[in-house]
C-alpha cells in the first residue's frame, strides 16, 4: 500500500543462516571458505523470508517459541549481524536493548558504562554529559553507579540498560524480553515509559513472551516459528493465534485418534467422548463421562476415567477392571462405555477430564484424551472437593455460604 | 544524527542508526581510554609492572651478556644502551600482538549485541600498549643518557616515524591475528612460543656483524632486524638520512594493515556467532 512516509524500518525477504562446525578441523576449513568469499558448506538457518515495515509511531510485538528465531531478527534490525539473504532498511536511530546488559562491559563501572553506550548510540561526549544525570536518576541504582556492572544484580542491570535505552531517545526501540527481569514497581515504571514514549510518536519493537504486553503495547504483532513468519498482523489475532497453537500443542495426542489411523497402529483408542452436561457443570450436578472405543482384536479394552484440576493434581481416577466391568460391544471392534457420577461434588474451577484406553488386562495403556472441565458455584471452601461433613454432631447448622443449596 | 528522511540501506555489521566516521571516533577515544585505564592504570602494579618488565629484562641480559659471557664489542656502544634501543620496540611489539590477539573475547558480549565496527577494538589496544611503550622508551633513553650513555637524542627524528611504521605494521598483523582467534583459539598459544623463537633470531641482544657470513642474510631479511639496525643508526650513531628502506618498509607496513584489514573485514560478520 502506497504511503506518504517511508517507513522507519523495513524487511524484505530477510534470511540468515549460521555455519554449522563441530570439528576443529572445521574451523579451519570454515575460516578458509569464508576467506575464499564462499558459504559456509553446512549451515543453520535461522531466520528465512523475514517481511515487514514498521512506520513512524507504530508498535510491533515479536512473539514465538524459544529458538524461533526472535534474537537473531532483533539483532539483524539492530545491525549487531548481516542478514544472509535480503535487505534491511533503518530510516533513523536504533536504540537496542538486547537481552540482559547488552552493550555493556562487565569490567566497566556504571558510569563509565553510560558514556560507552552513549558512544556506541553516537552521542558527542557533551551530549553523553548533558543526559548522565537523567540516566543515573532513571535507573534508580543509588551509589552502585560507581562498581562495576558484573558486581550488579539481574535487576540493577535491567534498570541501568533500560535507563539508557530510553534516556536517549532512540528513533525505534528494540527491547527483547528486559520485562521479564525487573521487579513488579520497575515493570510498571518500564511499561508507562512506553506507553508515554508510544504515545509521543516513538516506535517501538517489543519483543516478549508476555502475550499481555504485547497486547497491550503493540498495535501489531508478528509470530516467528522456526525462523519463518507464521503470522502478522493486528496483535490480538496473532497472539490469540499463537496461544491457541500452544493449547493445542499442549492437547497434543489428546484429541480423539480417528478410526483409521488407530486401526493403523493396532492399538486401543477413544474415538469418541461425551461429557454431560457439558464442559461446564455446577457443583453438586449430575456429571456423565461417555464414549466409544475402537479394539484392534475384538476384545474389550479397560477404560479408565480420571479427573485432575488444572495444574495436574489428580482428584480422582477408577477404571472399568477394578470395579470388575467392561465396556459393552456393539460391533466388532467397538465398545462403548458410560460413567455416571451423580453428585460431582468438586469445588468451583478448572479441572480435566482424562480417559484412558488401556488392553484388556489392564496393564497398558494406548490413549489418552483429555478435556477441559469448568466447575461453577460459589462457596468459600477450601480444596479440591466436599467431602461429606457434619458439625457438632448433627446439630442445625445455619445455612451459611458453605452450601449453596 | 542520521539523515531521518531518507531511507537508508544498511549494508553490514556496521547498521544501526548512526554510523559514520564521527561517532567511531568517539567509540575508539572510549575504547583507548579504558584500555589505558583499566589495564595498566586500573590495577595499582599495572603501569608499573609494564615498565618494570623490560627493564628488569633489560638488567638481566645485561648481566647475563657483559658478566657472564663477557660479550665484547658491539659497534663500540656499551651494551646496555645497544640492547635498550631494540629490546624495547620488540617488547612493545610483542605485547601489542599478544593484547590484540584476544582483544575481541574482552568485547564479546559486545560485539555479539550492538553494532559497531569491532577493528576499534583491536586498534585501541595496539594503540594502548604501544603509547605507553613508546613513553617507557623515551623514558630509558632519557635515563640512560643521564647515567652517561651517548643517546643522540636527534635521532628520535627517525626514530619516530620508525615507530609509526612499525605501528601501522603490527595494526595489520594484530588484525589478522585477532580475527583469526576468533575462530581458531590456538593462535594465541601458537603466537608466544613464536615470537620467543623470533627474538633471537632477529639481532636485538648481538648485532648482525657477529653473525655468520652463511646465514647473514637470512637473519638480513628480516624486517624487524632492519628496523632494530635503523634505530640504532639513528639513536646510537645519529645517522639521519632517510633510505629508499624506509619507503619500502613503509609499503610493506601498508600492505600488512590493508591485508590485515581484509582478512577482519571477510571474518567480522561472523564474529557474533564464534565469540
Amino acid at each position: 500500500m502506497p504511503d506518504a512516509t517511508p517507513p522507519l524500518l523495513r524487511l524484505d525477504a530477510v534470511g540468515k543462516d549460521y555455519a554449522k562446525v563441530d570439528a576443529r578441523g572445521g574451523r579451519v576449513r570454515l575460516v578458509w571458505d569464508l576467506l575464499r568469499g564462499r558459504a559456509a558448506a553446512r549451515v543453520f538457518r535461522a531466520l528465512d523470508g523475514v517481511s515487514f515495515d514498521l512506520r513512524r509511531g507504530e508498535s510491533l510485538g515479536i512473539i514465538g517459541e524459544n529458538g524461533a528465531g526472535k534474537s537473531t531478527l532483533l539483532k539483524v534490525i539492530a545491525g549487531v549481524i548481516e542478514p544472509t539473504r535480503g535487505r534491511v532498511a533503518v530510516g533513523g536511530r536504533v536504540g537496542a536493548l538486547l537481552e540482559l546488559g547488552s552493550g555493556f562491559h562487565p569490567d566497566y563501572t556504571g558510569l563509565a558504562n553510560i558514556e560507552l553506550a552513549a558512544a556506541l548510540l553516537g552521542l558527542a561526549p557533551a551530549e553523553i554529559a548533558a543526559k548522565r544525570d537523567a540516566i543515573i536518576a532513571f535507573a534508580d541504582i543509588g551509589d552502585h553507579i560507581n562498581d562495576p556492572i558484573k558486581h550488579y544484580s539481574s535487576g540493577m542491570i535491567v534498570r541501568l540498560g533500560f535507563a539508557v535505552a530510553t534516556t536517549l531517545t532512540p528513533d525505534v526501540l528494540i527491547t527483547d524480553e528486559v520485562l521479564a527481569v525487573g521487579d513488579e514497581s520497575f515493570q510498571k515504571k518500564c511499561v508507562a515509559w512506553m506507553e508515554g514514549y508510544l504515545a509521543s510518536g516513538g516506535t517501538l519493537l517489543l519483543c516478549s513472551h508476555s502475550m499481555y504486553h504485547v497486547q497491550k503495547l503493540c498495535r501489531s504483532a508478528l509470530w516467528l516459528k522456526d525462523g519463518r513468519v507464521e503470522r502478522y498482523g493486528a496483535a490480538a489475532d496473532v497472539t490469540q493465534a499463537y496461544l491457541a497453537f500452544h493449547e493445542e500443542k499442549s492437547a497434543g495426542a489428546k484429541q480423539p485418534m480417528p478410526a483409521a489411523s488407530a486401526a493403523a497402529a493396532g492399538v486401543y483408542a477413544i474415538q469418541q467422548l461425551d461429557l454431560s452436561p457439558g464442559d461446564t457443570i455446577a457443583q453438586g450436578d449430575e456429571f456423565r463421562v461417555a464414549g466409544d472405543v475402537y479394539s484392534p482384536d475384538g476384545r474389550a479394552p479397560v477404560v479408565l476415567v480420571g479427573i485432575v484440576r488444572a495444574d495436574g493434581t489428580p482428584v480422582y481416577g477408577v477404571a472399568t477392571d477394578m470395579d470388575g466391568v467392561a465396556p459393552q460391544r456393539i460391533a466388532d471392534d467397538r465398545y462403548v462405555f458410560a460413567l455416571t457420577l451423580p453428585r460431582l461434588e468438586l469445588l468451583p474451577g478448572k479441572y480435566f477430564v482424562r480417559v484412558h484406553a488401556l488392553d484388556p488386562e489392564g496393564v497398558r495403556l494406548f490413549d489418552h484424551v483429555e478435556r477441559p472441565l469448568v466447575v461453577t458455584g460459589e462457596t468459600r471452601e477450601m480444596g479440591l472437593v466436599r467431602l461429606a461433613h457434619r458439625w457438632n454432631d448433627g446439630a442445625p447448622t445455619p445455612c451459611g455460604d458453605g452450601d449453596p443449596r | 544524527m542520521a539523515d531521518l528522511t531518507q531511507n537508508r540501506v544498511v549494508p553490514a555489521a556496521r547498521a544501526g542508526g548512526v554510523t559514520g566516521t564521527a561517532r567511531d571516533r568517539v567509540l575508539l577515544a572510549n575504547f583507548f581510554k579504558r584500555e589505558l585505564t583499566t589495564r595498566y592504570l586500573g590495577s595499582s602494579t599495572g603501569l608499573a609492572w609494564a615498565l618494570l618488565h623490560p627493564l628488569l629484562l633489560l638488567a638481566v641480559y645485561h648481566f647475563v651478556f657483559t658478566t657472564i659471557f663477557r660479550a665484547g664489542s658491539f659497534g663500540g656502544k656499551s651494551f646496555l644502551l645497544f640492547v635498550a634501543v631494540a629490546l624495547w620496540p620488540w617488547l612493545a611489539a610483542q605485547e601489542a600482538l599478544q593484547r590484540a590477539t584476544v582483544s575481541l573475547a574482552h568485547y564479546a558480549g559486545l560485539i555479539r549485541k550492538v553494532a559497531f565496527p569491532p577493528e576499534l577494538v583491536v586498534y585501541a589496544s595496539i594503540a594502548a600498549t604501544l603509547v605507553l611503550q613508546f613513553a617507557g622508551y623515551l623514558a630509558v633513553l632519557a635515563v640512560l643518557a643521564a647515567f652517561g650513555e651517548p643517546v643522540r637524542f636527534e635521532g628520535l627524528l627517525i626514530a619516530v616515524p620508525l615507530w609509526l611504521i612499525l605501528t601501522i605494521a603490527l595494526t595489520g598483523l594484530a588484525l589478522l591475528f585477532a580475527a583469526l582467534q576468533v575462530f581458531i583459539r590456538d593462535v594465541e598459544h601458537v603466537l608466544m612460543p613464536v615470537l620467543m623463537i623470533l627474538m633471537y633470531l632477529t639481532p636485538i641482544l648481538y648485532p648482525l656483524t657477529l653473525v655468520p657470513e652463511s646465514v647473514r642474510p637470512w637473519v638480513a631479511a628480516n624486517p624487524f632486524g632492519w628496523l632494530v639496525e635503523r634505530l640504532r643508526d639513528a639513536l646510537l650513531d645519529g645517522k639521519l638520512a632517510p633510505q629508499w628502506g624506509d619507503a619500502v618498509a613503509l609499503g610493506v607496513a601498508l600492505a600488512l594493515f590493508l591485508g590485515g584489514l581484509w582478512v577482519f573485514r571477510r571474518l567480522s560478520p561472523h564474529f557474533e556467532d564464534f565469540l
